[in-house]
């Protein structure tokens, strides 16, 4: 969609006004009731929050005949949700929106331009907190695990739960399974049935490269984790 | 050029132009919250219903979400139930984050709760036991968090 740089206060004036555009305030939707969030507003404290955004919206005209909070909804749908902000986070969905201004079309437009300001929910694992995952891929470098939604999760080899060793996969030739060595005589196996809980050690939002020289695709967001203690890995060892 | 990435992301022109403010981040953090609420939120768009999937007027990425929170211990729990427990665990004084943690992983047994929680020796030591009681009887398991193989 393009968003083309519409300098505030520029030299034209707006020439018309879309219709029913007046500033207006969001309708009321009855499916978007007001959730009282339950714990006291700290920072960092859960891997979901919500961020406050205002973003300018070109809409394009077939999409003026749907309700206004409809149109930009989906709209700002499609440039979030499931979209990483950096050094914000993964955003997962468009919570409410709080305001919607303008409507006015600025010379060389086809389409009007509205100024948004809404919340969306991101998904920003902190430092310290326990998440459950579940096992996406197990090689030399150590494990990588999924969420569904989020799956750049790495544990590297040096935070599993020591000492461990690893033995080649037999059915996946890249592949190597991690085994924890309990007392030095049990080994516990890390295979995919289970949830797996690890700490999160660290968030990182790599720049994006000009060029691609890895064929991996390349992670926006990238959580690194640690097994290192008792009570995480997979849930089975303990339960 | 396009980037084969894992996630999409939001063009870096974008984020640089601030003074021209196609976005701006107005507040980072504007409330947070539990799995259970986001889970909750989810549900008002009725994900439930739709086994199609593609009536309800949720993305497919919101579906994973849900689908991720529904196996979690999110979802048996209430507003109400979570209230409770943040009123009832306040004699064992844990950190806000320590309670986040607790509610949305549900530890059934002292080895589950133990890295939750930090310097779990001197701030907890026995009535660490009664705080795990405390866990399971304010949030009874549901059948839908039984750990399948998937």
């Amino acid at each position: 969609m393009s968003a083309s740089a519409t300098q505030p206060g520029t030299s034209s004036p707006p020439l018309h006004r879309a219709p029913g555009s007046a500033t207006t305030p969001p309708s009321s939707s009855s499916h978007h009731r007001h959730f009282a969030v339950l714990l006291p507003s700290l920072p960092g404290v859960n891997m979901f929050k919500l961020t406050k955004l205002e973003r300018k919206l070109i809409l394009k005209p077939h999409l003026l005949s749907l309700p206004l909070n409809e149109a930009v909804k989906g709209e700002l749908e499609v440039l979030f949700v499931d979209k990483v902000i950096a050094n914000v986070g993964l955003c997962i969905s468009v919570y409410d929106i709080q305001s919607i201004d303008g409507g006015f079309i600025h010379a060389n437009e086809g389409a009007p331009t509205f100024k948004v300001k809404f919340r969306v929910i991101i998904f920003l694992p902190v430092k310290g907190e326990i998440i459950s995952a579940r096992l996406k891929e197990s090689n030399a470098d150590g494990l990588r695990l999924s969420l569904g939604f989020f799956d750049d999760i790495y544990i590297p080899a040096s935070l599993l739960l020591q000492p461990s060793e690893s033995e080649p996969d037999s059915e996946n030739m890249d592949q190597v399974k991690w085994s924890w060595l309990y007392d030095n005589k049990d080994k516990y196996l890390i295979d995919g049935y289970d949830e797996i809980r690890f700490e999160v050690c660290n968030v990182m939002f790599p720049v994006i490269p000009k060029e691609q020289t890895n064929p991996k695709p390349f992670a926006p967001m990238r959580i690194t984790g640690s097994l290192a203690q008792e009570g995480l890995g997979p849930v089975s060892w303990w339960v | 050029m396009p980037l084969n990435c894992s996630k999409g992301q939001l063009s870096c022109v974008e984020m640089v132009q601030v003074s021209v403010a196609v976005m701006k981040i107005l507040k980072e953090n504007a409330g947070l919250l539990t799995n259970f609420e986001v889970l909750d939120f989810l549900r008002t768009r009725g994900p439930a219903k739709d086994p199609t999937r593609v009536l309800a007027p949720v993305t497919p990425s919101e579906f994973k979400v849900y689908d991720n929170l529904v196996q979690s211990a999110a979802n048996s729990q209430t507003r109400e139930s979570i209230s409770e427990f943040v009123a009832k665990c306040k004699p064992y004084k844990l950190t806000n984050s320590e309670i986040t943690n607790i509610v949305n992983i549900r530890p059934s047994s002292l080895v589950e709760i133990y890295p939750l929680i930090e310097n779990f020796e001197s701030r907890l030591g026995e009535s660490a036991e009664e705080l795990v009681e405390l866990v399971v009887q304010v949030f009874p398991c549901s059948s839908e968090e039984i750990k399948s193989d998937e």
